[in-house]
């Protein structure tokens, strides 16, 4: 019953911040809404014991994507008031978009063929089960081909994310430390000798 | 008890939300990326119930990689924003109109 | 029971493991000697490809289905075949481009890196043996061809269709694995062998609700109409070397994609998902070519061109049978060849500080430079279908498979659009023979080594429409 009552609730919570991140008018408000969406999303999921995966929602999602959402938002210094223009004519259709396809999920969900029976709780785990572990067992045998995969897709991003944005700053002034070190007192002062000049 | 159909639901519900919030942000790129993050949350929920109801792992696992990828994603789509920023001076959906045919 | 990694559990990944080898040392040439020797990377690029064929040769299944990995990877003669053609098409569109990239200063080593990471994505969907090596597969594709639109950062177009691109490609991806967990959850399993034993009955309502969303998925990695949008401002908006990429090697991923996820996991629901790939492709194919008699940038009526021919591809699968898969299969490889050559023109056509982009610019192109007139003639005659060029012959085959299988309207659309088509691509032929040149323009690029690699090109297009058995064959084997 109160795992029940905690579902209802953290759904409500999700739900209106949702409807926040789409609604909001300032887009710091939505990546807030967004971070809500994600934590009250990770509670759902330990209400589920799926503990691994809710605890990487909030560290990866949380702790590192929306970081670098709100650091963009900020970096990039938009105009927000003359982003604020409103719905554009294409709200209307946004809205029945979302009620049609919402009307055919519940639809399909609640329909008698949807293929599986719907109506079931899932069978209780045993006491001494740990989802990390199982996690763990899996992730680097079974799975090893789409971890090395991972591997990889991650490396593309950094490639790709430094190709496009790095820089190199015309005119900037570095230290050559090397340089530095090895210079000689020749290199920094010339000793000139020259005649004196005659008084006029 | 929460059973299978409660999940599929709120599931169907965000992915929803998304997608009319992908129809209605006419005006700004950084909430189009948002929504699409939304997507995938309501893709992760169903694998999370259907990996639960079914007993099997499999499902939890695709979540773990969705996650990376997604992150993956949004970084790259961030970087574009960024040099999209720096030639327009601009995110507004409405600018991106030079190409027409 | 605890797997054990054994040398005959991973010998056939073989060319996706050298090729992810390759991509980490070409980036460390690429940090230590990038900056004085700048054309560098490439070179070792098109080495490192060189050995990777072999390779791939060397470890090839000759007619054996091996499962590995748990069973998220196959190893099998289609598999290998379609490598082989991904790293050829590949280093063509590598060669045609370098002059392009040297003019432009994106001659960095980034690109080679980020276009072999595009071909290990290829790998992995054409090896997916479960539905997360295929989503793994299609987004390392995607995130390595989002950034090389992006990859000219003084071009505002570019990083304007870069954005459409990732934007709408990212939604694409959200279905995809939207539809992906209905049907995990219906199906209660990843595995794609899994599911072609499962579903075998009539689908339930939940099973058609993802394999709708798969196949919305499916038709925006296709470019095909509705899902569309992007592809025209992309192909126009990128540089013309990333183009040339992204208009050839993905098409093998995608058929891939289409193949294994489609006709082969969810083979049991061939009836549901070929109604819906029947009005993509009659879609596309009338989209596509009434749009493009309107276009006056060649890139954009080569993209509306790709449309159309993305219809024509879909035709195959709509059959439904293997005959019809032969024949999409060999379309997808006649339409890469064929499209290697067209863009590879107007790479080389394009000068420092100009994009020969604009149908203007091909006014009497046949007295500026013959052979290159000359190769963008047997393009347009190939794409339009005119025998005995190996369009024809693709043309043909999925004609006869909708023909087989009894879909009289389609053959009738598809002969139809290939009609009015064949008016945009004469257009071209016409303005390249019979206008007169306009003033100002540059000479093209006079590298032999490129202009060698490119007429040989075109005439693989000819001799492949003379000799049309031997890869017909070839793909009806493999489909067989």
């Amino acid at each position: 019953m109160l795992i029940q009552i905690l579902f209802y609730g953290f759904s409500l919570v999700l739900v209106a911040a949702a409807l926040g991140v789409i609604a909001a008018r300032n887009p710091v408000h939505s990546v807030l809404s967004l971070v809500l969406c994600f934590v009250t999303s990770a509670a759902i999921w330990l209400l589920f014991e799926a503990e691994f995966l809710a605890v990487v929602l909030v560290l990866v999602y949380v702790g590192a994507v929306m970081v670098l959402f709100l650091f963009v938002v900020m970096m990039l210094n938009v105009d927000f008031e003359q982003l604020r223009g409103g719905f554009t004519r294409y709200a209307w259709l946004g809205w029945i978009t979302a009620a049609v396809v919402i009307v055919e999920i519940v639809g399909v969900v609640t329909a008698k063929r949807l293929g599986v029976d719907v109506s079931r709780g899932a069978a209780p785990l045993p006491a001494d089960y740990s989802n990390t572990e199982a996690l763990g067992h899996v992730l680097y045998t079974e799975y090893v081909y789409a971890f090395e995969l991972a591997g990889m897709l991650l490396l593309v991003a950094i490639v790709a994310a430094i190709t496009l944005t790095m820089r190199r700053r015309v005119g900037l002034k570095v230290q050559n430390v090397s340089r530095q070190v090895s210079v000689k007192p020749g290199d920094r002062v010339r000793l000139v000798k020259m005649p004196a000049e005659k008084r006029q | 008890m929460i059973t299978l159909g409660h999940m599929l639901t709120l599931s169907g519900v965000l992915f929803a939300l998304a997608v009319a919030g992908i129809f209605i942000n006419r005006k700004n790129v950084i909430l189009l990326l948002m929504c699409i993050e939304l997507l995938l949350l309501a893709a992760n929920f169903n694998f999370i119930a259907f990996s639960r109801y079914l007993g099997d792992l499999d499902g939890q696992v695709f979540v773990f990689f969705v996650l990376t990828v997604a992150a993956a994603e949004a970084a790259i789509g961030l970087a574009i924003l960024v040099v999209l920023f720096r030639q327009r001076g601009s995110i507004n959906v409405e600018d991106l109109n030079e190409m027409k045919g | 029971m605890q797997p054990t990694f054994t040398w005959s559990g991973v010998a056939p990944a073989l060319p996706e493991i050298y090729l992810a080898a390759a991509i980490c040392v070409l980036l460390m040439v690429e940090v230590f000697f990038g900056e004085r020797r700048r054309g560098l990377t490439g070179t070792l690029t098109l080495l490192a490809i060189a050995g990777g064929a072999a390779l791939t040769l060397a470890c090839a299944q000759v007619d054996a289905r091996v499962t590995l990995f748990s069973g998220m990877y196959v190893a099998d003669p289609l598999g290998t075949v379609l490598k082989l053609f991904a790293f050829l098409f590949l280093a063509l569109a590598l060669l045609y481009s370098r002059a392009y990239l040297e003019q432009r200063d994106i001659l960095r080593g980034e690109f080679y890196v980020l276009a072999l990471s595009a071909l290990l994505g290829v790998f992995v969907l054409v090896s997916a043996n479960s539905l997360l090596s295929v989503y793994i597969g299609v987004e390392l594709l995607a995130l390595s061809v989002y950034a090389m639109v992006a990859f000219d950062r003084t071009s505002g177009v570019a990083a304007e269709s870069a954005m459409k691109y990732f934007v709408l490609g990212a939604i694409a991806s959200g279905t995809l694995i939207y539809g992906m967990s209905m049907v995990y959850g219906l199906s209660g399993t990843l595995r794609l062998d899994d599911l072609a034993a499962r579903l075998t009955e009539a689908p339930s309502l939940g099973l058609v609700l993802g394999l709708v969303f798969i196949v919305v998925a499916v038709g925006f990695k296709f470019g095909a109409v509705p899902f569309h949008m992007w592809l025209p401002d992309v192909y126009h908006g990128a540089p013309t070397a990333v183009t040339l990429f992204i208009a050839t090697v993905p098409k093998i991923a995608y058929f891939a994609l289409a193949f294994r996820l489609l006709a082969y996991g969810l083979g049991g629901l061939t009836g549901s998902w070929t109604q819906m790939l029947a009005v993509l492709a009659v879609l596309s194919l009338v989209v596509g070519t009434v749009i493009a008699l309107a276009q006056t940038n060649i890139k954009r009526l080569l993209a509306y061109s790709a449309v159309a021919n993305v219809g024509f591809l879909l035709l195959g699968f709509v059959a439904g049978t293997p005959t019809g898969y032969g024949a999409a299969l060999y379309y997808m490889l006649a339409y890469v060849i064929v499209t290697l050559a067209g863009f590879g023109v107007v790479v080389v056509a394009s000068r420092r500080g100009f994009e020969a982009d604009e149908l203007e610019h091909y006014k009497g192109f046949h007295a500026r430079d013959p052979m290159l007139a000359l190769s963008m003639m047997v393009v347009m005659f190939s794409t339009a279908g005119v025998p005995p060029f190996i369009g024809f012959w693709a043309k043909l085959r999925i004609i006869e498979a909708l023909w087989e299988t009894g879909h009289l309207w389609l053959v009738i659309i598809a002969a139809a659009a290939s009609v009015v088509g064949l008016f945009y691509y004469l257009r071209v032929v016409k303005l390249m023979y019979f206008d007169a040149v306009p003033a100002g323009l540059p000479a093209t690029e006079k590298r032999t080594g490129v202009r060698f690699a490119l007429g040989l090109n075109a005439l693989a297009v000819l001799a492949l429409g003379v000799v049309p058995n031997p890869l017909l064959e070839l793909c009806e084997r493999l489909l067989g």
